[in-house]
Parts: C-alpha cells; sequence; structure tokens
C-alpha cells in the first residue's frame, strides 16, 4: 500500500512540486493559525506565557460564547438580514457583472470600452467610509440632494436615515455599484477567451446577436459563474461590515433591516471586549458556510462533474 | 498547423524539463529562506530595539553595578520622528539615576486598540503600557491579566507617586481591590458644562449666568430660533447624553446608581423620573427645531463649531478650559457649570500607565514611574524634548516650543503626572494650583473604585450592547417622541437581559460595599 | 459546428460579427452612465481635496466651491519625505508582490486543473478551506513574527497576502477553459515535460485569465494598510495608505492639542482637515488607476484555439 502511494507521488512529482510553494503558503498563513479557533470554548484569558500557553489554560467553556448569537429574537433578524442580503447580492451581483461584462465586449468603439472599464473601476477604491460620506450628501435631511429634488418636485422631504423601508434597496444598489466593476472583469476576461470561430460558425448559419449571444456567450461563461457562485456561498453568512455599518451611519432606527451578524457582533463586544465570543462568531459564519459549500458543490458535482469546486 | 506551433513552441527540450523542476523547487527553498532570514528584520522575541539605536546594547556597567535594564514602553499616540532620539536622552538620565534605560514605542491612536491586543496576547516583551477608560481598556484588560498587580511594588517602589498624586486617584483605579496602574495626575472629577458661542449669546443679549438645567436654557434656545435660522441653537453629536444625577456602572449602559445614595440600588436609568422628564425635555427642543435633524447620527460637530453658526453644547470641563476652546476656535467660548464636578471611575481612568504582566523587571518599571511622576526634569522630558533643541525655557517654571517641536508633539495627558509640567507661554502662574482647587472640589461618586465584572452575563451584555445601539442616541438626542419608543426601549432591554444584568451587578455591588464601606 | 477551419492567425476584421449602430449607442449610453455614476463621486472628491477648507464649513460640499486652494496637498505633502518614501515602498511592494503572488497562483492552479493530477481534488479542497476558515489575527500575527520572524520586514507586506484561494480557484476554470485538452496531450506526444507545457504553451493561452489575477493582486497589494498596522513599525518601511492614515490621525491630534502647539493660531483654525482627507484618497488612487489599463493590453483573445482540430 505505501509502496503504490510512493509510486503514486513520484508519477504525480511535477503537478506536486508546482503546488508546493502555495502549498506551504496555506500551511504556514491559514492552517497554523487555525489553532486559535480552539478560543471560541475557552473564556481566553492573557498569560505571562504567550499565545498558545493562554489558549490552553484558558477556562473551558463549551458553548457559552456562542449563546449571544441565538439567545434573542434580534439573533435572528440579523441572521435573517445577513442571509437575505447576500442572497440579493449574489444573485444580482452576478446578473449585473455578466451582463455589464457582454455589453462592454460588444461595444464598437474598443477605446471607449477601455474608458468605462476603467471609471467603472474607481468605486472599488473609494473606503465605505467615503462612499458613507457621498450616501450623506444624497440622503441628508436638510442638505441632501434628494431631499432637494423632492421638494423641488412638491413632494415632502424625507428623513431617510430614520426610515428603514427603503434601506435594502439602497444598499443592494450601493453595494452592486460599488462591486460591478470588480466582478466583470472575471467575466469579461472569460468572453476574451472564448473561440472567436464559434461566433463565425454561428453568424454563418444565421444567428441574430442575441442568439448568439444567448447560445455561445453564456453557456461557455457557466464554468466561472459556477466556480464564482460557489465561492459567493461560501461567504454567505459574512457581510461587508463597512457596508452595513458606514452607510446607514450607525443609524439606530434602522437596525432592523441594516444589522447584519458582522456588526452585531461588533456592536455587542465593543464593552467586554471578549476575544473567545468573537472567535466563536468567525466560526459560526465559516461553518455555515463550508456546509453550504460542501452541499452545493455535491450538487453541482452530480450534474456536471467538471464544474464542481472539488 | 498545429504542428507548426508546437515546433516553435519547444526549442531545447531536455533541458527545460530540468528547468521548470528546479523553478518549483526555488520558489518552495526562497519561502522557507526567507522564513529563516527576514531582510534584516529584527527577531523580537530576542532583542528589543527599534529602528535606529536605543541605548541598551551598548552600554557599559554603570556605577551601581548591576547590568542596566531596558525598558520598554509602549504608549499611544501618532509616532514622532525624534522619539528615539529624546530617549536616548531620556536614557542617559535614567541610567545615572535608576540604571535603566528606556526604549518608547508608540502607536497611532486609531491603531491602539487593536495592536496593542495583538502585542500583548502573542507575548511580545514589553514593560510599561499606556491603558484608559476606553483606548486599550484598562479594567477589561487588568481583568484579562494583561497587567501586572502592583500593590506591593506601590509600596516598596512607588512612595514618590503615592506623595504626588491626589489619592483619589490610586483608590478609583483600583480593580477588584487590587491597583493596576499608575493614574496621570490630571484633573480628577468630571463636570459638564454648558458652552457658549459668545459672539452669538452677545448678539441677542442671552442670560447664561442663570442657565443651569436643561430646562433652564429653552428661552436662550427659542429666541436664537427665532432670530436666526442659520444658526443651530443646540449642538450635539450621537453620543451626546442629558445630564441626570446618576453614576453609570459601564460607560453608555443603562445600569446605574444614584449619586446621593444611601442604599446602592443599581437601576435601569431609562426608567428614573429624572431620565423620563430628560427625554421629554429634549423632544421638545427636537420638534422645535432646536437640534440639528440628523444628530442622532452625526459623529463631529468641529466643522459646524469652527463656522460659529452654533449657539450651545454640553462639554465636560477643566480648569482654564475655556481659553483653551477660544484659541482653537479662534473667537470666544465661555461656560457655565451644568452639573457638580463628580469624580467617577471614568473620570480617574482617563489616563494609566500600567506594568505588563510578562514584563521582566517589574521592579525597574516602578521605580521609572515613580521618577516620571515626581521629577520634572525627566518628566519635561518626555513631555517636550531637549532644552535647546525642541524647546526652550523663558523662566523659572516656564518653556516655549521651538519650530523642532514639530517632530516631538507628544499627547501630555498620556505620559503621566501632569502637575509637574512647566507651564506654556500663556498659562497664567497659578495653572496647576487652579488644578489642585478643581480637584479637591471633586465629589466622589457612590460607586467609586467598584468595577462591574461582566463576565458571568456576557452573552446578555452582547444583545443588551446590541438594543442599546439602537435605541440610545434617537432618545437621547430627541429625536423620537419618549412617550412611546422609551417603553418600548426599556421592554427591549428586558427582553436582551438586562435584569438579568442588574441582579448580578447588583450582588457585585452588594459585595463590594460591604467589603470596602466602613458606614 | 467547428467544420469551419481557417488558415491565418491574424485578428480578422470583424465588420459581420459587429452589432448594429442602434444596438451600439443604446450599449454606449447604458454604459457610459454607469461609468459616470461610478466616476462621479470620485471627481467629486478631488474637487473637495481643491476647496478652500474654509469654505466647507459655510457653504458645504459643492461641486464648483467658492474658492480653489492647494492647502491640503500643501499640508499633506509637508511630511514630505515621508510620504515619498511611503510611495517607494508601496510600490516596491505592489510590483514584487505581484510577481510572487502571479508565480505561485499560477503554477498552484495549473496543477490542479490538470485531470492526471491524481491529488487535484485534495488540494483544491485544501485552498478552498482556507477562504472559509480563519484562525483570527493574533494566531497569525504570531505565525508572521515568531514563527517566521518576518517583523518590520518588507517581506511581512508581501507574504501573507501573497496566495488568495479565490484568485486559484478563477485562475484554475481559467486554465480549464481556455486551454483544450488537445494542446497539452499534443504536447506531451512531443514528450515535453510538464514545466514545459506549462510555460510554453498553456501561459500564452491563458494571459486574459492572468491579467485579471495580476490586476487583483496589484489592487490587493496596494490598498492594504492592515498588514503595516501589525507588523510594521520602522518609520522607513511604512507603505503609502498607512502613512496617509498616520497624516490623518496626527491632524486630528494636532486640532485637539491646540494649546500646546507650536503652530500659529491662523493656521491651525484653517487646518484642512476635510480637504486633506480627499486629497489622501486622491493621492491614494491615482497612481493605481493606471494598473487597469496596464493589465488590459492582456486581455487579448487566446491564440489560435481555433487551429485545434476536435
Amino acid at each position: 500500500m505505501i509502496g503504490s502511494f510512493l509510486r503514486g507521488l513520484r508519477r504525480n512529482q511535477a503537478m506536486l512540486l508546482m503546488v508546493l510553494p502555495g502549498a506551504v503558503w496555506f500551511l504556514c498563513f491559514s492552517y497554523l493559525p487555525l489553532v486559535g479557533t480552539v478560543a471560541a470554548f475557552k473564556q481566553y484569558r492573557f498569560s505571562r506565557r504567550g499565545f498558545l500557553y493562554s489558549l490552553l489554560h484558558s477556562q473551558n467553556v463549551g458553548w457559552d460564547n456562542f449563546k449571544f448569537l441565538f439567545s434573542t429574537d434580534t439573533a435572528w433578524i440579523i441572521t435573517r438580514n445577513t442571509l437575505l442580503y447576500n442572497i440579493a447580492f449574489i444573485f444580482l451581483g452576478l446578473v449585473c457583472s455578466v451582463a455589464m461584462a457582454i455589453l462592454l465586449s460588444e461595444l464598437t468603439n474598443k477605446k471607449m470600452a477601455k474608458v468605462y472599464q476603467t471609471g467603472m473601476f474607481l468605486p472599488y477604491f473609494l473606503s465605505w467610509v467615503i462612499v458613507g460620506y457621498f450616501a450623506f450628501s444624497f440622503l441628508s435631511m436638510d442638505r441632501g440632494l434628494l431631499n432637494h429634488m423632492l421638494s423641488a418636485f412638491g413632494a415632502k422631504p424625507l428623513q431617510w436615515y430614520s426610515n428603514p423601508a427603503y434601506w435594502p434597496y439602497i444598499l443592494v444598489f450601493v453595494y452592486l455599484w460599488k462591486s460591478v466593476g470588480y466582478s466583470s472583469v472575471v467575466y469579461l476576461a472569460s468572453i476574451l477567451g472564448i473561440d472567436r470561430s464559434l461566433y463565425e460558425a454561428a453568424m454563418i448559419d444565421g444567428a441574430s446577436k442575441w442568439q448568439q449571444v444567448r447560445s455561445i456567450t453564456i453557456p461557455l461563461l457557466k464554468p466561472i459563474v459556477i466556480i464564482m457562485t460557489l465561492l459567493a456561498v461560501g461567504k454567505i453568512f459574512y457581510a461587508d461590515f463597512g457596508l452595513f455599518y458606514e452607510v446607514p451611519r450607525d443609524s439606530g432606527t434602522l437596525y432592523s433591516v441594516t444589522n447584519v451578524i458582522d456588526t452585531y457582533v461588533y456592536r455587542g463586544l465593543k464593552t467586554t471586549g471578549e476575544i473567545g465570543m468573537s472567535t466563536a462568531a468567525g466560526l459560526y459564519q465559516s461553518v455555515v458556510g463550508f456546509v453550504l459549500v460542501m452541499i452545493s458543490n455535491y450538487v453541482v458535482r452530480r450534474i456536471d462533474k467538471d464544474s464542481a469546486l472539488f | 498547423m498545429a504542428d507548426d506551433f508546437r515546433r516553435r513552441a519547444y526549442r531545447q527540450m531536455s533541458n527545460k524539463k530540468r528547468f521548470g523542476m528546479a523553478l518549483s523547487v526555488f520558489a518552495a527553498l526562497a519561502l522557507v529562506l526567507t522564513a529563516c532570514g527576514g531582510s534584516g528584520g529584527s527577531d523580537n522575541a530576542a532583542s528589543p530595539a527599534s529602528s535606529s539605536g536605543s541605548a541598551s546594547a551598548s552600554v557599559s556597567e554603570s556605577a551601581d553595578g548591576g547590568k542596566p535594564v531596558n525598558l520598554i514602553w509602549y504608549t499611544i499616540g501618532t509616532p514622532q520622528k525624534d522619539v528615539d532620539k529624546v530617549m536616548a536622552e531620556v536614557s542617559k538620565y535614567t541610567l545615572k539615576k535608576i540604571n535603566a534605560t528606556v526604549t518608547m514605542k508608540m502607536i497611532d491612536w486609531g491603531d491602539y486598540q487593536q495592536k496593542m491586543q495583538v502585542l500583548v496576547a502573542s507575548g511580545e516583551p514589553m514593560d510599561i503600557i499606556f491603558t484608559s477608560a476606553g483606548g486599550f481598556d484598562y479594567v477589561q484588560n487588568a481583568r484579562k491579566g494583561a497587567f501586572l498587580q502592583i500593590d506591593d511594588l506601590l509600596d516598596k517602589y512607588g512612595q514618590g507617586i503615592k506623595n504626588a498624586i491626589d489619592p483619589a486617584f490610586l483608590s478609583g483605579t483600583k480593580v477588584d481591590g487590587h491597583n493596576y496602574g499608575i493614574p496621570a495626575n490630571k484633573e480628577l472629577p468630571q463636570q459638564w458644562v454648558w458652552r457658549f458661542n459668545k459672539n452669538v449669546a452677545d448678539k441677542y443679549h442671552l442670560d447664561i449666568k442663570g442657565v443651569r438645567s436643561l430646562e433652564s436654557l429653552e428661552p436662550l434656545l427659542k429666541t436664537v430660533k427665532e432670530n436666526d435660522p442659520t444658526i443651530t441653537p443646540f449642538v450635539m453629536t450621537k453620543d451626546f447624553v442629558p445630564y441626570v444625577p446618576y453614576d453609570y456602572l459601564i460607560t453608555n449602559m443603562p445600569l446605574a446608581v444614584k449619586l446621593d445614595s444611601t442604599d446602592y440600588k443599581v437601576i435601569d436609568i431609562l426608567e428614573t423620573d429624572e431620565m423620563k422628564q430628560a427625554l421629554e425635555t429634549m423632544h421638545k427642543y427636537y420638534t422645535a427645531g432646536y437640534i440639528a435633524p440628523e444628530a442622532a447620527t452625526t459623529g463631529s460637530t468641529t466643522d459646524l463649531e469652527r463656522a460659529g453658526k452654533w449657539l450651545l453644547d454640553m462639554a465636560q470641563t477643566q480648569p482654564l478650559a475655556d481659553n483653551l476652546w477660544s484659541a482653537s476656535y479662534g473667537y470666544p467660548v465661555v461656560s457655565t457649570p451644568a452639573s457638580d464636578p463628580i469624580i467617577t471611575n471614568t473620570s480617574v481612568q482617563g489616563s494609566i500607565m500600567a506594568i505588563s504582566a510578562n514584563s521582566e523587571h517589574p521592579e525597574k518599571a516602578m521605580e521609572f514611574l515613580n521618577l516620571l511622576n515626581t521629577d520634572p526634569v525627566l518628566r519635561n522630558m518626555v513631555d517636550s524634548g531637549i532644552e535647546g533643541v525642541h524647546y526652550q525655557m523663558i523662566g523659572k517654571n516656564r518653556m516655549k516650543n521651538l519650530p523642532e517641536s514639530k517632530n516631538y508633539d507628544m499627547p501630555s495627558y498620556s505620559l503621566g503626572n501632569n502637575m509637574i509640567l512647566y507651564l506654556n507661554e500663556n498659562d497664567p502662574d497659578d495653572k496647576w494650583e487652579q488644578f489642585k482647587k478643581f480637584n479637591a472640589s471633586g465629589i466622589p461618586s457612590p460607586i467609586l473604585g467598584f468595577n462591574f465584572d461582566s463576565t458571568k452575563v456576557a452573552s446578555e451584555m452582547a444583545a443588551v450592547q446590541n438594543v442599546k445601539e439602537q435605541f440610545w442616541s434617537s432618545l437621547m438626542t430627541g429625536t423620537v417622541d419618549p412617550d412611546t419608543y422609551l417603553p418600548k426601549a426599556i421592554q427591549q432591554f428586558k427582553d436582551a437581559g438586562l435584569d438579568k444584568i442588574i441582579a448580578e451587578a447588583q450582588s457585585q455591588l452588594d459585595a463590594w460595599v460591604a467589603a470596602n464601606k466602613k458606614q | 459546428m467547428s467544420n469551419v477551419q481557417r488558415s491565418g492567425v491574424k485578428t480578422r476584421t470583424r465588420n459581420f460579427q459587429q452589432i448594429t449602430a442602434g444596438w451600439n449607442v443604446v450599449i454606449n449610453l447604458i454604459a457610459g452612465l454607469f461609468a459616470f455614476l461610478c466616476v462621479f463621486p470620485f471627481l467629486f472628491v478631488a474637487i473637495i481635496s481643491f476647496t478652500d477648507e474654509k469654505t466647507l464649513a459655510t457653504d458645504g460640499y459643492r461641486i464648483i466651491p467658492a474658492k480653489w486652494s492647494l492647502g491640503a496637498y500643501r499640508y499633506v505633502f509637508q511630511t514630505g519625505d515621508m510620504l515619498l518614501r511611503s510611495y517607494g515602498v508601496t510600490i516596491l511592494v505592489t510590483v514584487i508582490g505581484t510577481i510572487v503572488s502571479l508565480v505561485m497562483i499560477s503554477l498552484y492552479a495549473y496543477a490542479i486543473s490538470r485531470r492526471s493530477f491524481a491529488y487535484r481534488r485534495f488540494f483544491s479542497l485544501y485552498a478552498v478551506f482556507t477562504m472559509l476558515f480563519s484562525g483570527g489575527m493574533i494566531p497569525t500575527y504570531i505565525v508572521v513574527t515568531q514563527l517566521l520572524h518576518l517583523k518590520n520586514s518588507i517581506w511581512a507586506l508581501i507574504l501573507p497576502l501573497a496566495m488568495n484561494a479565490f484568485y486559484v480557484m478563477i485562475l484554475r476554470t481559467f486554465y480549464q477553459t481556455s486551454v483544450p485538452e488537445a494542446i497539452i496531450e499534443s504536447g506531451k506526444i512531443d514528450g515535453a515535460g510538464e514545466f514545459l507545457i506549462f510555460l510554453r504553451l498553456v501561459l500564452p493561452l491563458s494571459l486574459p485569465g492572468l491579467a485579471t489575477i495580476g490586476l487583483f493582486s496589484t489592487l490587493g497589494y496596494w490598498n492594504d494598510w492592515f498588514n503595516a498596522l501589525l507588523y510594521i513599525d520602522d518609520p522607513n518601511k511604512v507603505p503609502l495608505q498607512s502613512m496617509l492614515m498616520r497624516i490623518e490621525s496626527s491632524m486630528q491630534f494636532i486640532q485637539q492639542n491646540s494649546a500646546n502647539s507650536p503652530i500659529s493660531l491662523a493656521v491651525l483654525q484653517s487646518l484642512p482637515q476635510d480637504t486633506a482627507r480627499m486629497a489622501m484618497v486622491v493621492l491614494a488612487t491615482v497612481p493605481i488607476i493606471f494598473a487597469y489599463p496596464f493589465f488590459q493590453r492582456y486581455f487579448v483573445q487566446g491564440l489560435t484555439v481555433g487551429s485545434v482540430k476536435e
């Protein structure tokens, strides 16, 4: 048995060498630090003798550190918010990024396309704090642009930061605005990898542009779309902290629609700073994402083995 | 066609095969080598030397026989260019006095909390740590074991400190009965005042003297609002809390004890009559337009205040504060008291220097702290730099900053006993006397020295904290109607477990009272 | 479908493949509008950075400021050589980092894209797992400083970002879709080793994918401030983003500490707070905007994929 294993190693030695640097990196920077997750089950206290010692000797508290994630109604609200937003982001993000990539690839003037693409990238560079300022300049009660326009049309100005009803739309819009430019690059690069002769053949067969897109471009984008979606599913319990904290300006009245797991944990642990509890929250998010990825991956594997993550 | 391509592609076949192998192996090796080497980066486990020469390694043995000790001091503030230069001078001085040298490491304001947590948790060598209620929280981290208990050290090496600083500082910063750090001797109590933009107040002939309570502000606010709609009468940020005569067990959490309480009862502040009335007044002001519509989400009002478009706000004062404010805004600011000066846990924990639990030289660290808090030469060197380079003396006890001082601009409040600092150019002679008087006028809060340990109710704390973030600002700034929202908030707090927290706090408080108060 | 075989590998004139003029206008409008939406806030930020600070307080943010001023930039540049050095550090880290990252990621992704690699599933999962689980800041800090001894080293800014499972999976998909198995088979038939096939055959075909990952990698390195926060104390090794954040916080401190400050009163009052903040965003972003056009050049169609007979 050992013999066949060693033979297998020899046969694959080139490939193994290729993965070696990356694998060593993952070992050092990702797997070794996983030791820290033990803190989720402990009441972490500092010790003279360093981190490992503290981990081993801090008091074991079982599942206590996880309680705050489930104990109140709010806990379920944040879970719901996180899930729903992420589902919206994944789905809408996908549709918009792919659509934008297709549009850009079809533009006649390639130079203009490049200009547009560079422009679309810019929101990626603005931090959420700055995006928050902008949102404020639009939504501010007395000085915001939106309210100015509303009163110009004779409608009553709204207190945007106190009314939860509009925020799901606002947040989804802001998210798309910030991420479509970045994500569409991946799809654009994929489209460029598609064999042009396929399009020519379809053209000759009399297919219209739209039909070409539908039967060539989109199917050939399937692999990358599936991978991107599977990877996004893994992060489904994680929310972009900046988006949900800075853009609504941490306004309490909006919490029912803007509080997500990450902001809940941040707010809850501000006073006590329990490391065990924040680690527990992270572990919770990871495990859920992991389970979901495993399930989705399994489903994808059944349909098309090559498209799966692993 | 494909053949052409492939033939073009492979020129030297067999050599390249080896090459590829080597590339991969090399990459892996490089990784490992980097790990062992690290381009000249200091191995932090061994020498604690910072980038440009600390005085430690090369110093020869000094007169009193033992090898000199190097103390590592972590403090808050944007790292200044001349820190090492100044510390070299400081080390020369401390070498003579206590046979120790000092290396100071500064960590920027925004980074301090996070970085210190990582450094302490990873066992990084350090001796002295800056901490405060809020900046790498003192109580929290003392309980987590980051700091050394210094009761005995204080007695043995810290007599100077005990004499120099106000005793209320030391008794107020006890955690579970023990001291874990040396507070900075500065203003002791906290007192709220109403600050007024004098220009606006004078323009409308407003009577400032008669103002004390929240309600008494009304006529002033009304006048300004009627006469000039571009001015915000009552300015506040989302952290505003109207003053009520209670002390909070934890800042910004609703657990409180009445200031003149004799029964030490812990209550939910939202259920008190005083708070209810204050919130109603705030809502009245809000609906009347005296408060900015988005006060509940405003983080900073400096822009508004610098533009001068305001009448009043509430702030914490210290002696000579009016001068400070007027100087920084460029127009006169006056203030009148809104509360008595109360000594609370927060007010004494504003700036503390703790000794790290993993310090190798705790005695030397205490000796140094003792020296820092009693010796004006050392204290001023640490604060202002090198005489003649960064500052010059213009009087017996007075100094003036030189242009070089921009390379060594330090936050005085975090570096020890303020009252032995030299006076600045524009300070009155009796500056520190004023401070002492202010400190003496402070009334201790009934729970001064009691620090609630929330470990048993950690989950409830997290839930309650979220409820607080949700309701607090909009209630306190008057944005929402307390008639509807106050009961809602109270209920939500209860649902989140506030009662359990109050019960736990009460039992801890009762035990503390029994042990400490000789009534 | 591909019974059409053409000779020559030059890009063909694709008149017959282009969309109609009408659609072109529509697409231009859509893409242009979105690009404008993305660029506008950034332009606004730039305008604010050239505004006189005092007029901000009186007029608020204006598209056409009442008074222009270079005060914000003057303030930021007065740190002089420190700022220039931080630019240098960031550029160095970004260039080296992107190269290291591309090498490691492309090798790893290629290996797991090959069906002949017996352990591909294992290493795919090995990578994806790291995306889902994290040990936290403290254990990672310990690995970097105590195990790898990288404190205060440039490598502490480069290595922690070198591998990224997300990029690995994207690149793997690119390899799978744009490099037909046939090409690799033909390489093997000619007796080439794995590395040779990779270097000579695969890399040229996967340029768009490499360019995408290269771009993402560059952006990641450029924007990183967190690693500097944790690992760099040496003022000569502080990268750009950290430096700018320090300038901002010291500005706030000076404002609050005005009584002791040697700076004159007049200067203190005109201390550019918001304008300097915006100036810093501009300074941090403008250089990197050029990264996109740089990588854009490699977004070219794969070569001669059509030359393979299916």
